[in-house]
């Protein structure tokens, strides 16, 4: 199992935001977390990703290693990478510091080679540089390199996002909504892109995402968070059927009797 | 003139022996009395200060106002290094260099919880609190000062007049800036800058923010360490609290928002201009400190990123739009 929670609990003040889920991710699995809003998702992703501290009693295991209570630089650097709802750009850096910064992790020289500035380090700096631009021409951005990422489009900048949190070559991507805000067309092209660079890194994806067409089109498998707790988790097609699932989303289906007894009052 | 950028952007080192040699010669060529060597190593010090303050203020976005108080540890030690051990340049510099360091740790350490105007507030108090206790120290010579602070001596030559220290205070300025360009254009500038611009994923990118923040104290505190021990040192060689104040601070702020936050170059830009442009309205100081606040208000309102920056951007739209001219082709 590459990700594995266990009993993850996090409660702010009396709302319980995730309560008690047992989660298990194998390798090379796409996973749709789907869920009414308010159900828990981000948090989830906040949770797993280090930004919150889950409650006491919970355990998160990622590649074999227990994250419970690592920073999130920590855990980033052990290859979880993550996009966010609100994007979490860097506004006012060019887009190829942008994409070079999500590199951080995999930059080998030295702290003091740096401050002397020795030339292995302008070698690896234009190499870091070259592997950027390449990925930026795969998601389309390389003309746009120098510009502020202020400058992008909304589309473009689901774009940077996703080539920013792809730079340290992680071994999981958890995307939040990474769709969010875009036309049909540009929904069909990035989730293109995604399969695309999930073949070329052979990545393990986790997608939060209300385009329930985007769920259902790629994902492997799906979980449905509702009120903090897992209500339902498999393929698309048993989920998409589930009495649980249904009832979260659109409400109880009625019979006779209980539509005339609420109608009546 | 492309196979020598290249060259330059393989070795920036070249770049830098280039600029010490026109350097070198420009006092025989330019200057016709001492007081141009005076100001010019006033200025060098000046870049050292602002060059720091960019690593901290404009790469990784703490706001600083105590940086002053810095400076004066770096000029104290040398000072009080001299007065008591009777130790040269070649002592005091490194040694303001390590102490100021540590200072910088006790500044960088509130960053960890205090942000914007809260910070200024704490690092504004921790500069202030400097200059006080040096005010009223005896052993730091309080409000008289330290006075004829002993100049460097090479192979039996005294170093002790304006315009031979100007080839003291060259190099450690070159030196400085060398030191600033490597750090920012390396792996470590783009942490700062991603510091600067969201903690939070910075943080999912790997990127150690508590580290950061402390090492970009850190190193610019050492830059004003230097740049105190080589001012202790200016001819005549004389310190004092008053040197340290607030208005300094402000003053180092114009160049490093002048010149253009975050932006590579930002602080030396800043410092030439300001240095020289501070020392020509001299006869007007009384409206100085008003000129001063009124450059940062307005930089900040239509030139956000400086010189610097606007000169950048000219150059970026101008490659861009040509790449989508070429493209249209």
């Amino acid at each position: 199992m590459l990700l594995k929670t266990k009993n993850l609990m996090k409660a702010f003040g009396g709302l319980k935001a995730i309560d008690k889920v047992d989660f298990e991710l194998p390798a090379g699995e796409i996973r749709g977390i789907i869920g009414p809003n308010g159900s828990g998702k981000s948090t989830f992703f906040n949770l797993v990703s280090g930004v919150y501290d889950p409650d006491p009693g919970s355990y998160i295991e990622f590649d074999g290693h227990d994250i419970t209570d690592e920073p999130p630089h920590k855990i980033g650097a052990l290859g979880l990478s993550r996009t966010f709802q609100l994007l979490r750009l860097y506004q006012d850096m060019s887009v190829i510091n942008n994409v070079m910064s999500g590199y951080h992790t995999r930059v080998k020289y030295k702290f003091f080679d740096a401050v002397i500035g020795r030339k292995k380090i302008w070698d690896q700096e234009k190499e870091i540089k070259d592997e950027m631009m390449e990925l930026l021409s795969f998601v389309g951005l390389a003309d746009y390199a120098e510009l502020n990422a202020s400058e992008l489009s909304g589309g473009q900048r689901r774009l940077l996002v996703l080539a920013r949190a792809i730079a340290m070559k992680p071994k999981l991507l958890m995307l939040d909504e990474p769709a969010a805000g875009l036309s049909p067309v540009n929904v069909d092209n990035l989730m293109k892109i995604i399969m695309q660079l999930k073949d070329k890194y052979g990545l393990t994806l986790i997608i939060i995402e209300h385009i329930l067409k985007v769920v259902m089109d790629t994902c492997n498998t799906v979980t449905v968070l509702d009120h903090g707790q897992k209500i339902a988790e498999g393929t698309p097609s048993q989920v998409k059927d589930d009495n649980a699932v249904i009832e979260a989303y659109l409400g109880k289906k009625m019979n006779d009797e209980e539509m005339r007894k609420a109608l009546a009052v | 003139m492309e196979k020598f950028k290249k060259v330059i952007s393989q070795y920036p080192f070249l770049g830098f022996i280039i600029a010490y040699l026109v350097l070198l010669c420009v006092p025989t060529i330019f200057f016709t009395d001492l007081y141009q060597s005076h100001l010019s190593s006033l200025i060098f010090v000046n870049i050292i200060v602002a060059a720091g303050l960019n690593i901290v203020k404009g790469y990784c976005g703490q706001v600083t106002v105590g940086h002053v108080g810095l400076y004066a540890v770096g000029s104290y030690t040398a000072g009080c290094m001299f007065m008591y051990l009777g130790s040269d340049l070649w002592m005091t510099l490194p040694a303001a260099i390590i102490v100021t360091g540590l200072f910088g740790i006790a500044f960088g350490i509130p960053s960890f919880r205090l942000e914007g105007p809260y910070l200024a507030l704490a690092t504004l108090g921790g500069g202030e609190a400097i200059r006080l206790f040096i005010e009223n120290g005896e052993f730091f010579g309080s409000t008289y000062g330290i006075s004829s602070i002993s100049q460097p001596v090479i192979f039996g030559v005294p170093f002790d007049t304006p315009d031979k220290y100007y080839y003291i205070s060259m190099p450690v300025m070159l030196i400085a800036v060398y030191f600033s360009y490597s750090i920012l254009k390396s792996s470590i500038g783009r942490a700062f800058m991603s510091v600067r611009e969201d903690p939070i994923s910075a943080a999912a990118s790997g990127i150690d923010i508590k580290k950061y923040k402390i090492l970009a104290f850190i190193l610019s505190a050492m830059f004003a360490g230097a740049a105190g021990a080589v001012y202790a040192h200016l001819p005549p060689g004389y310190i004092h609290p008053n040197n340290y104040t607030v208005i300094e601070m402000v003053t180092f702020l114009a160049m490093v928002v002048f010149g253009g936050l975050g932006h590579i170059w930002g602080g030396i830009i800043g410092a030439i201009i300001i240095t020289i442009v501070y020392d020509l309205t001299r006869p007007l100081y009384e409206y100085q400190l008003f000129i001063f606040g009124l450059t940062i208000v307005l930089t900040i309102l239509f030139m956000p990123k400086g010189i610097g920056g606007f000169i950048d951007k000219i150059f970026i739209d101008k490659r861009f739009k040509k790449k989508k001219v070429e493209e249209g082709k």
